[in-house]
């Protein structure tokens, strides 16, 4: 039986043109009862490879080919051959037969990765092989191997010799002479001498089809590749492509065939299969040990770090009820911790959390860690599971079999790269790494690079991108025909289908690794034995090269350490606060349920607020109207496409409201929804209703959850709902109670979102609100600080901020630092008040550099005292910054009557040197002949120099035209009746078309008042397409809504309207 | 006043229309691009109001109503340019022609020095409406500026429609109103001024000018001089075109061959004579037969253009005469000729002392002549160099110019010896191959049928499988009793005369041939 041993997939990047998975389907359909991937310089694919080929019920055999750099280069065409093939270095195909041959290819590609200057060329030497050679087997390989390369170069004495070498190297029983046949004489050639040389040393040979796509018809998809990995066009490629489309998944039976005159051939790929006795089954992964003090285990260490935290965390509470609660839930937990042995794991997290703590860094667990007691008194998360009665079981049960997950929020930016840093140098650089993140083809970059092979120009592939789709709503209109067609290409055309057919089946298939945001995994011993490692392009980084997925599918533990950018505003708060407002704060004490806030969430006032600022939770808010901390957390759970598919949301607002009743699908369900008044909204409860009414263990229903989480399995669902009616059915619940609960369960745990992660985002959530309306100026300086993040842009923060009465003050050279700040002003009644100053920051185009060293120079020296001292004293600006800060009036202050046209004026001849000759001759023309800016060109010069304007919003200049048509201001939206014809304008600030929402369009619209919401029919949509995604300023026209408070507009016109040509910013959520 | 600018607005419209005038008063596109990838190159004022916009591709351009397009021509737009200088050259000898915008466009403008024409042709807005009527007359509906130096002049020509005349001291009022994009000034120097609110002639003119050299340096000082209608240059006047012509209206049509070469006879005499007596001898020949109209009313001109490139400079008049006769054997005009126009490119005579121990090589001239011969036998494309193509395509080859060089010798030399040589047979002879366990067992060739005795194979090779042409076959090496004697072709083959061939099967026709025969 013939096994295929040489197959490369879409993870050799470029150079192979199928997923893993089609790979080992393909060999299963066909009848192989193995299949071995040996992909370019590495082990990507080998996860995934290796579970599809269990579900097939075959052999997943691993291996890789390696680049070597010092056997040459690869056999090319000869000279008298026009061909653009470029020099590449030899590869050895191994293959890895037990678990120390695994540990070595690791370890070898690892060794040569990191030595890699860019990415993708690392290459490494035959000692390196020699050292790593034990539990590996080498073949000679087709085109690219070492046999073609030293025919093609020095003949077949040499070919013989290197083979001779490779069998010294490896071991006689270890190298094989490998036999292709993909119609090429040339290749022939090669097999014979293959032959001759196996027979002359005694070595065995064996058949492989250096298979690089399943199926034949993706030898089109390889081709493209090859152009995009040579940067040239499919017309002119000549010799770079394939030459047939041979290199497919052949069965056992046309390679029975195709070697028939060497039949030795395919039963040594059967014999070799039988030999490689290892699968990533065996991946020898283990969790690091923390380092422990005398006597101590792992788990007495744990259980005393935590009883230490039960005191502090409940002793100070002072309910001794929920202290003797705790006590024995942490019992519980550290039991199971103990008999699963995750100690270590609690540890390593708990020390991560400690290092920020002694280091001032912000950091909180979220998602399921939140249900964990232990968690919670080792500190690793905020919100206390026993006070809010969290189900343990969605963190830890025994019967999920898989490590639990702990993710940590951290401020964006440089304290997160800190704790990175600190994980690196904690457990050695090869014992530690990030989780990659694999970049796979998609709308816009699968159109753009077969385009390009194609011999598409740029324009017209620019014209194409913008038009695919990115919004996470589908239309009809949405799919490649459609783009293809609004792009001007005529479907009829050869080339246009091919174009078309290829930009979909590149879908999904991997470009090129990139970093996970913060997945980090760690290993006791060398991590570069269980997956080989490559640095990052971010310097000091070392990325694994399995995503984080395959991490987990392969039990590899890891901790998330992400960035969170309202972590980082809450963080710069605690250092403005005390400082600009003269009140030390401190988050864990903030006031509970301090009216204002829930005020102000209330009336959905909440522009910059973590997870409640979006343009849905805004919607929701004025419904919901929370009142306490727990409202918050229903209120960020809600606004979930869970909690909407399952149409929750509208009875739970309604029962919230009281226009309905709170029922229960069943008595027993009470205690668990009673919460959520009836209406399950979390995770938890479909947990606790499978175990109320099904009597499941906390494990089944952990398990129930996950069959029908999204990597559902038709089998997996049928078997647990049979389970779920048999439990409910013991328990005498009727069939139709028993249908509806499973309607909910069905209908909800794909989307659900668990309680502990709702509250511990709520309670950032209620931090954020708190200090936005108690230290207004504080909180927007370190919202505009933390820029990109949330839901607006700058520009809409600042005017939101100006509407709270906060004084935003433009950027000068002689006020401003890199960063916003602080100052002081006196408000109308005579009171110093703070006020914000937007930082150089903002300045576009203005290099860090630079700002700070004439921010260095106006405070450690003296004030610039005009632009010709600005030049002089800071040599580092360059001509183009100067340009930006003097349009934006940021030199406005340097001398007397400057305007913003002086000032450009004056920086034109000052940064002109008049030469020796005039040097001396005093500048007339200092007086500038150009005229100020009129209040247009000053909102365009802000907004193209700063995104921003610190001065009015663009709509106050023309609202005595736009009042004259009768178009209402967002402020007056409220007096209006509900089903009132109306009209706004205003700039569009966000566009969004959820996926749950059907297809209509939700558009906020900004004006000098604040934000019109406006709703769009799919059917407006398509007519106005154009406009609404392209005009910055729009004008709708159509029925007020105004339910509960919340108030928009449904539109029936949309029409741009002339109000600036500055450039304004929309939020499109994709 | 002393200068006159001639502006053609969307010059390669124009062009276009010039060649097809029913098109004047429509809107029409020029497409520039092989499909799929055609766009809009350029498009007139009535295109251009139904919103076609450049770059568009043709099916979005067609999408904005009734449209006529047309494909770009370089040569006529290069004749349209060629026609305006003439317009100039009628009134000045002094014409400059126009900066090209990129190098990819004709300027579509000509500026022409009219100091003193006065006295021939009459006042300035005589000459510019005469210029103007020039210009229509050669198909192009042109703008004219006329003023005191070239550059208001062109200002004005590219600024507004018509005849504009700009009296002298009154250039800065009169261009003031012009957008400063009309000037033509470099983008990045556009976005300083728009920065400073400076948009119109009238706003950067009234700058101080030290204030601006200070500022923009000697490039600002141009363009603000310009703005003010006072930058002033001499022109650079085109030479007189860098090639000798000499034609013939002929009194009647002509529509043999005989007679037509005896006309050219006498022209490549003329011709001939006058490069001889520049010692110079020509490396191109253009012949343009004026062909006559089917309808007698269209002014269009009909061209019959043959050009004849040589590898070496001519200047015997003899043999040129003959090639022209061999090139217009193969090309004869389809119509009566009405005139003759004959055109040669200047080159240096050709000197070469030839090596004592060089081997002969035939004349390049008779050699030209033997090539030319042979093309009129073999046909056009299938004689000259053969060069092999980067591509998996068997025997993928283009025809270079057959070109005998001394390095060409020595290459051939140095190469390494084939060990198998395959004679091809072009075209490939069609056969019938039949086969069992998928392997050929005997081939049929003609009324020749014989069995296989050995194979290699199969060679697979597809390719452009993206493009029209699609192509894939299967190649094998048979060898079979001799289907013909490897001796002499038509004498039959003796009974034990095997024969190495090569056929292969066409995958997508599913037809089999044989391909050649290996020594």
């Amino acid at each position: 039986m013939y096994v295929e041993l040489h197959s490369c997939s879409a993870f050799s990047f470029l150079e192979g043109a199928s997923l893993p998975e089609e790979l080992a389907e393909a060999a299963a359909n066909s009848g192989m009862p193995a299949i071995a991937l040996l992909d370019r310089d590495g082990v990507y694919g080998s996860p995934r490879f290796h579970s599809a080929a269990k579900k097939c019920g075959i052999n997943a055999h691993i291996g890789a080919e390696i680049s070597i750099s010092d056997l040459g280069d690869q056999a090319g065409f000869p000279s008298w051959m026009p061909n653009k093939l470029p020099p590449r270095p030899v590869r050895l195909s191994l293959l890895v037969k037990d678990r120390m041959g695994y540990q070595n290819l690791c370890r070898l590609i690892t060794c040569y990765k990191l030595r890699e200057k860019e990415k993708g060329t690392g290459s490494a030497t035959l000692q390196e092989v020699a050292e790593h050679s034990r539990g590996l087997v080498c073949l000679t390989g087709g085109d690219e191997g070492i046999l073609a390369s030293s025919l093609a170069h020095g003949g077949y004495e040499q070919a013989r010799q290197k083979i001779q070498k490779l069998a010294r190297l490896f071991g006689k029983r270890n190298v094989y002479l490998e036999l292709q046949r993909h119609f090429d004489p040339l290749e022939e050639q090669r097999n014979q001498a293959a032959v001759r040389i196996a027979d002359s040393l005694n070595l065995p040979f064996l058949a492989t089809n250096g298979v690089r796509y399943a199926q034949s018809k993706d030898r089109e998809i390889l081709d493209v590749f090859t152009c995009i990995r040579n940067h040239c066009q499919l017309g002119a490629a000549g010799r770079l492509l394939e030459k047939n489309d041979e290199r497919h998944l052949r069965s056992p039976q046309e390679m029975t065939e195709l070697f028939s005159d060497l039949p030795q051939a395919i039963a040594n790929t059967e014999q070799l299969s039988d030999r490689l006795e290892y699968t990533l089954a065996d991946l020898g992964y283990e969790f690091p040990r923390y380092p422990l003090p005398l006597g101590e285990t792992m788990d007495s260490f744990l259980r005393k770090r935590t009883l230490e935290g039960v005191q502090q965390r409940y002793g100070l509470k002072n309910d001794e009820q929920l202290f003797a609660k705790a006590t024995k839930q942490v019992e519980k937990e550290l039991q199971l911790i103990e008999k699963l042995k995750l100690a270590g794991y609690f540890l390593i997290v708990w020390d991560i959390v400690r290092f920020c703590r002694q280091q001032g860094i912000l950091v909180q667990g979220r998602g399921s860690a939140a249900n964990s007691s232990v968690c919670y008194s080792l500190g690793i998360t905020a919100v206390d599971p026993v006070g809010m009665d969290l189900l343990f079981e969605r963190f830890l049960s025994e019967e999920r079999g898989e490590w639990p997950d702990i993710d940590l929020d951290l401020p964006s930016g440089d304290q997160r790269e800190k704790v990175i840093q600190y994980v690196y140098q904690r457990y050695g650089h090869l014992g530690a790494a990030m989780t990659a993140n694999v970049i796979t083809y998609r709308g816009r970059s699968a159109s753009r690079e077969v385009g390009k092979a194609l011999g598409f120009d740029p324009e017209t592939l620019d014209r194409l991108s913008s038009l695919v789709g990115q919004f996470e709503w589908r239309g009809p209109e949405d799919n490649w025909q459609s783009y293809f067609q609004h792009a001007g290409f005529d479907l009829s055309h050869l080339l246009i289908r091919k174009y078309l057919q290829l930009c979909n089946r590149i879908q999904d298939l991997p470009r090129h690794l990139g970093q996970h945001s913060g997945g980090m995994v760690v290993c006791q011993g060398q991590l570069d034995s269980v997956v080989p490692l490559e640095p990052a392009t971010m310097p000091g980084r070392v990325v694994v090269q399995w995503d984080k997925d395959d991490c987990s599918d392969m039990g590899i533990v890891k901790v998330d350490l992400l960035g969170l950018g309202m972590m980082a505003v809450l963080e710069d708060c605690l250092e403005l606060i005390p400082k600009h407002y003269g009140k030390p704060i401190d988050l864990a004490q903030l006031p509970a349920d301090d009216p204002f806030v829930y005020e102000t969430l209330r009336q959905a006032d909440t522009v910059g607020m973590f997870q409640v600022e979006s343009r849905a939770q805004m919607s929701s808010l004025p419904r919901n109207a929370p009142v306490k901390f727990y409202d918050l957390v229903v209120q960020v759970a809600i606004i979930r496409p869970g909690p909407i598919v399952g149409k929750m949301m509208n009875p739970y607002m309604r029962r919230r409201q009281g226009k309905e009743p709170v029922h229960y699908a069943h008595p027993s369900l009470e205690p668990i929804l009673k919460r959520t008044l009836g209406v399950p909204l979390f995770q938890e409860q479909l947990l606790r209703m499978a175990m109320a009414a099904a009597s499941f263990t906390g494990g089944e229903a952990e398990e129930l959850r996950r069959a029908m989480g999204f990597k559902r399995s038709e089998d997996r669902m049928r078997q647990i709902e049979i389970k779920l009616r048999h439990g409910m059915e013991r328990n005498g619940i009727d069939a139709q109670t028993q249908e509806e609960i499973i309607t909910q369960i069905t209908s909800f745990a794909r989307y659900g979102f668990p309680e502990s992660h709702a509250a511990s985002f709520a309670l950032i959530a209620y931090s954020s609100a708190y200090l936005k309306c108690h230290y207004l100026a504080a909180f927007t300086a370190a919202l505009l600080n933390n820029q990109p993040m949330g839901f607006y842009s700058p520009a809409t923060i600042v005017k939101d901020a100006q509407r709270h009465g906060l004084r935003v003050r433009p950027i000068d050279v002689l006020q401003s630092d890199w960063l916003c700040t602080i100052e002081r002003t006196t408000n109308k009644n005579g009171d110093e008040v703070p006020c914000l100053r937007i930082g150089l920051r903002y300045v576009r185009g203005l290099r860090q550099k630079a700002a700070e060293a004439m921010v260095l120079r106006a405070k450690s020296e003296k004030p610039f005292s005009d632009i010709s001292d600005l030049v002089q004293r800071v040599p580092e600006l360059q001509k183009s910054e100067l340009v930006s800060l003097s349009e934006i009036g940021a030199l406005n202050s340097l001398g007397k009557a400057v305007h913003r046209r002086t000032a450009l004026w004056q920086v034109e001849r000052a940064v002109r040197s008049a030469g020796p000759l005039l040097n001396s001759v005093p500048d007339e023309s200092d007086a500038s002949p150009l005229q100020q800016m009129t209040n247009e060109e000053r909102l365009v010069a802000d907004f193209r120099g700063s995104g921003l304007t610190a001065g009015p919003h663009p709509m106050a200049y023309c609202r005595n035209t736009l009042a004259s048509m009768n178009i209402k201001r967002a402020c007056d939206l409220m007096y209006i009746a509900d089903g009132e014809y109306t009209r706004v304008a205003g700039c569009v600030i966000a566009r969004q078309r959820p996926g749950t929402a059907k297809g209509f369009v939700f558009l906020s619209l900004e004006d000098e008042t604040g934000i019109a919401n406006v709703i769009i029919h799919p059917d407006l949509y398509e007519k106005y397409r154009l406009i609404i995604n392209r005009e910055k300023f729009l004008r709708v026209e159509g029925v007020l809504q105004n339910q509960d408070s919340v108030i928009s507009i449904k539109a029936s016109r949309v029409l741009p309207v002339a109000i600036t040509a500055a450039d304004t910013e929309s939020h499109d959520f994709h | 006043m002393a200068f006159a600018c001639i502006f053609v607005p969307d010059f390669p419209v124009q062009a276009v229309i010039r060649r097809d005038p029913d098109l004047r008063n429509k809107p029409v596109a020029v497409l520039k691009g092989a499909p799929p990838l055609t766009k809009v190159f350029a498009a007139n004022q009535a295109a251009r109001a139904l919103g076609v916009e450049m770059g568009m591709t043709k099916l979005q351009a067609e999408a904005c109503g009734a449209l006529e397009w047309r494909w770009r021509s370089p040569s006529q737009e290069a004749t349209a340019q060629a026609a305006l200088l003439d317009c100039a050259w009628t009134i000045s000898p002094r014409a400059e022609e126009g900066q090209k915008e990129s190098d990819d466009e004709l300027p579509g403008n000509v500026i022409l020095d009219i100091a003193g024409c006065e006295k021939l042709f009459g006042s300035p807005e005589k000459i510019a409406n005469d210029l103007r009527r020039l210009a229509a007359e050669v198909g192009l509906e042109a703008n004219i500026g006329i003023a005191a130096n070239p550059e208001a002049a062109i200002c004005a020509a590219r600024g507004f429609t018509g005849v504009t005349l700009i009296p002298s001291g009154r250039e800065a009022v009169c261009l003031g109103a012009l957008p400063l994009s009309s000037l033509g000034i470099p983008s990045e120097l556009l976005e300083t001024l728009d920065r400073w609110g400076i948009h119109s002639c009238a706003e950067l003119a009234a700058l101080p000018e030290i204030a601006v050299i200070e500022r923009l340096g000697q490039e600002g000082q141009r363009w603000h001089r310009l703005s003010r209608g006072t930058d002033s240059r001499p022109i650079i006047p085109k030479e007189s075109p860098a090639q000798f012509e000499e034609c013939m209206e002929l009194d009647f049509p002509v529509d043999l061959l005989e007679p037509l070469l005896f006309v050219l006879n006498r022209l490549l005499d003329q011709l001939c004579l006058r490069l001889r007596m520049h010692v110079l001898a020509t490396s191109e020949v253009k012949v343009s037969l004026t062909l006559q109209p089917d309808d007698l009313r269209d002014k269009q001109p009909l061209l019959h253009i043959r050009t004849l490139r040589l590898p070496m400079p001519v200047s015997q008049s003899k043999v040129l005469l003959k090639l022209l006769q061999l090139d217009l054997q193969v090309h004869p005009p389809n119509a009566p000729v009405i005139s003759v126009n004959l055109s040669a490119i200047p080159a240096r005579s050709r000197t070469r002392q030839l090596g004592l121990f060089l081997p002969l090589s035939p004349e390049p001239e008779a050699l030209e002549i033997t090539l030319a011969r042979l093309q009129n036998t073999v046909g056009e494309g299938r004689v000259g160099s053969p060069a092999l193509l980067d591509s998996h395509k068997t025997h993928a080859f283009q025809q270079n110019r057959f070109v005998l060089s001394e390095a060409s010798i020595k290459s051939l030399s140095s190469q390494r010896l084939t060990k198998a040589a395959l004679r091809i047979y072009r075209p490939p002879l069609a056969a019938d191959v039949q086969l069992q366990e998928k392997h050929p067992v005997s081939i049929s060739c003609g009324k020749v049928r014989k069995p296989i005795l050995a194979f290699a194979g199969p060679t697979k090779t597809t390719g452009e499988w993206w493009s029209e042409t699609p192509w894939a076959r299967e190649e094998w090496d048979v060898l079979v009793p001799a289907l013909h004697s490897k001796v002499r072709s038509d004498a039959p083959a003796k009974e034990a005369e095997q024969a190495l061939y090569r056929i292969y099967k066409d995958l997508h026709s599913k037809q089999w041939f044989v391909e050649g025969i290996y020594d």
